[in-house]
């Protein structure tokens, strides 16, 4: 199977996403844009002026690039297992999906496309806010551009795995406020990890948002090729498409 | 169990003469055994309903010969391909429409309609073609742009079909069509039913309505705990206990019930009961079968402690 079938087939698979987004655009996109602008509001204005710099660069600088890494995560990950999940069990149309032609990758892929380019745009949009706050020190670079659209395609994964795995949307509100918020606080968005006492940071390098940051952050302000933790973003994104892949494979995905 | 020959067919002919030919299904979740060794032999070009009170095991059923549910065991075979080795080529020859509403709720009729086409690889340019003619043939014409949450049940049903007839499939699968639908939507849905029938496709469909069963089946299988205890048409099943039924309403509010073969024995049974007592002599009737099959006690126990 080629990649371009996959990716053929993974459009089919996304485009009743796409006819919702043509529909409710600017409510999907204020959705998406608000946490990472109170983010912005809060830490940048509120106590950007009080915070000594960080890393040689002014706090306004580090923040940024630690919001959009946050938005790679928040902007999509919600709206696609709360998604999957619906569709597996509440309209269980994800059996009908699965009676059709259509590969397990491209059913991976297509469930997570429309959540990764919203992301990507709700990046962007972050990046350009930040550019206008804070323009000193910043790269926007295509190597920037790939570790966010990796970013946004692993957390993009995450949200279908999470919508395979859970029973309920009780599960899914258990993963968010054990994981996922955690997530957004501790892996390094608005301060730097190697202030957390040890044994925290011994539980943050097991999630992938602190990776995410760490390359983002690392491009946008010029740090260096974050190859590494680009690289460990990557392999929890493949761990995480791989998992349903095998999910979907077995039948495990199937509500009964 | 009796079976039904068509004048035109003779099933006993072989195996190719079914289009759904199922041997032994057993499907069991643990130590629960929801389907046990059900035999379900369906000829093309019939409606085939399968009638059985709630937790039968109808959905189960569907979902092992839709290739949904692997079977613990049991010998398949639809629309001539074995299962599972032929999983894919069975796929492209069935549709199914589900006992729940699978509809993408937030876009509308044509957007659904459009994306299962793709779903299903039908060539871009047959999509608006075929949509165009399904939803005319359907009446959903004037309700494409509606978005699907705003339709009543019955129409969301006739989306969930025109949708599932996109790939043009010889044998289309309903589970319980027209549960929770009103009267007017039931009739709407059976007379597309019939049309799409008289089309050429195979119909599978499961219900737990009598009616619907009598009115719309050529055979009706009738399913209770996870067993087949009956297969004929309608006609068939009522002439199996008795054409006739002598009702007896009891002084305790509770019903008994003979059947006879004969109006005489019928008629000669009824007249035995002394003038003050209140008797029924009618035809058998297809709920009659049911409910004797499926346990016409439980409901008059029923009925008994409702009253007290
Ligand atoms: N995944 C499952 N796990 C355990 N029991 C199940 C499962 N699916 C169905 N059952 C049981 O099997 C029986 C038949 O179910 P079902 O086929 O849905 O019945 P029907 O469609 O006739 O109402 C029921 O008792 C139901 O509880
Ligand atoms: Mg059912």
């Amino acid at each position: 199977m080629s990649l371009l079938s996959v990716f053929d087939e993974a459009l089919r698979v996304a485009r009743p996403d796409v006819y919702y987004l043509r529909r409710n655009f600017l409510s999907v996109l204020v959705t998406m844009l608000v946490t990472p602008l109170l983010y912005f509001v809060s830490f940048c204005y509120g106590l950007g002026s009080s915070v000594s710099d960080i890393g040689g660069v002014s706090y306004v600088a580090f923040v940024i690039p630690g919001v959009v890494a946050l938005s790679t995560l928040t902007s999509s990950f919600s709206a696609i297992a709360n998604k999957v999940l619906a569709q597996r069990i509440y309209y269980t149309s994800f059996d009908e999906i699965v009676l059709c032609p259509l590969s397990p990758s491209a059913v991976i892929l297509g469930k997570a496309l429309v959540g990764f380019l919203k992301s990507m745009l709700a990046c962007s949009i972050l990046l350009a806010i930040g550019l206008l706050m804070s323009a000193d020190g910043m790269h926007v670079t295509p190597m920037l551009y790939l570790c966010i659209a990796v970013s946004c395609l692993t957390f993009s994964f995450l949200g279908v795995l999470v919508g395979f795995i859970s029973k309920s949307l009780t599960d899914i509100i258990m993963f968010t406020s054990l994981i996922v918020v955690p997530m957004t606080f501790l892996c390094g968005t608005v301060f730097s990890v190697s202030s957390l006492p040890e044994a925290v940071q011994y539980f943050i390098s097991a999630l992938p948002l602190t990776y995410s940051v760490e390359c983002i952050r690392a491009a946008a302000l010029g740090w260096g090729v974050p190859l590494l933790s680009l690289a460990v973003t990557a392999a929890f994104g493949a761990a995480f498409f791989a998992i349903c892949h095998w999910m979907l494979v077995s039948g495990r995905i199937s509500k009964k | 169990m009796s079976s039904s020959k068509r004048p035109s067919r003779d099933p006993e002919a072989g195996a190719s003469e079914y289009i759904i030919d199922a041997e032994g299904v057993v499907v069991r979740f643990g130590e629960k055994t929801a389907v046990d060794g059900v035999d379900v032999k369906v000829l093309p070009g019939e409606i085939y309903g399968l009638l059985g009170p709630n937790g039968a095991g109808k959905t189960t059923t569907i979902r092992v010969l839709t290739t949904l549910q692997t079977p613990t065991a049991g010998r398949i075979s639809v629309g001539g391909l074995p299962m599972p080795s032929e999983n894919k080529g069975i796929r492209e020859k069935i549709g199914i429409v589900q006992q729940m509403i699978s509809l993408d709720k937030d876009i509308s009729v044509r957007e659904n309609i459009i994306c299962h086409g793709y779903f299903q690889k039908v060539p871009k340019a047959d999509i608006m073609r075929r949509m165009d003619s399904i939803s005319s043939a359907m009446g959903l014409t004037p309700f494409l742009d509606s978005t699907v949450v705003r339709l009543s049940g019955g129409w969301q049903r006739k989306t969930s079909i025109a949708c599932a007839l996109m790939h043009d499939p010889e044998i289309l699968f309903l589970d319980e069509p027209t549960a929770g639908l009103d009267t007017q939507s039931r009739h709407m849905l059976w007379d597309m039913i019939r049309q799409l029938n008289k089309a050429g496709t195979t119909i599978f469909l499961t219900t737990h309505y009598i009616e619907e069963a009598e009115s719309l089946c050529n055979r009706v299988a009738i399913l209770n705990g996870g067993r087949m205890a009956a297969l004929g048409s309608p006609r068939e099943l009522c002439d199996g206990i008795g054409r006739f039924a002598v009702e007896h309403n009891n002084e305790d509010h509770t019903r008994s019930y003979r059947y006879f073969s004969d109006w005489d024995g019928a008629k000669a049974f009824a007249a035995g009961f002394g003038d003050d007592e209140s008797v029924v002599l009618r035809k058998t009737s297809l709920e009659d079968v049911f409910l004797e099959l499926t346990g016409r006690k439980v409901t008059a126990d029923f009925v008994k402690v409702v009253r007290i």
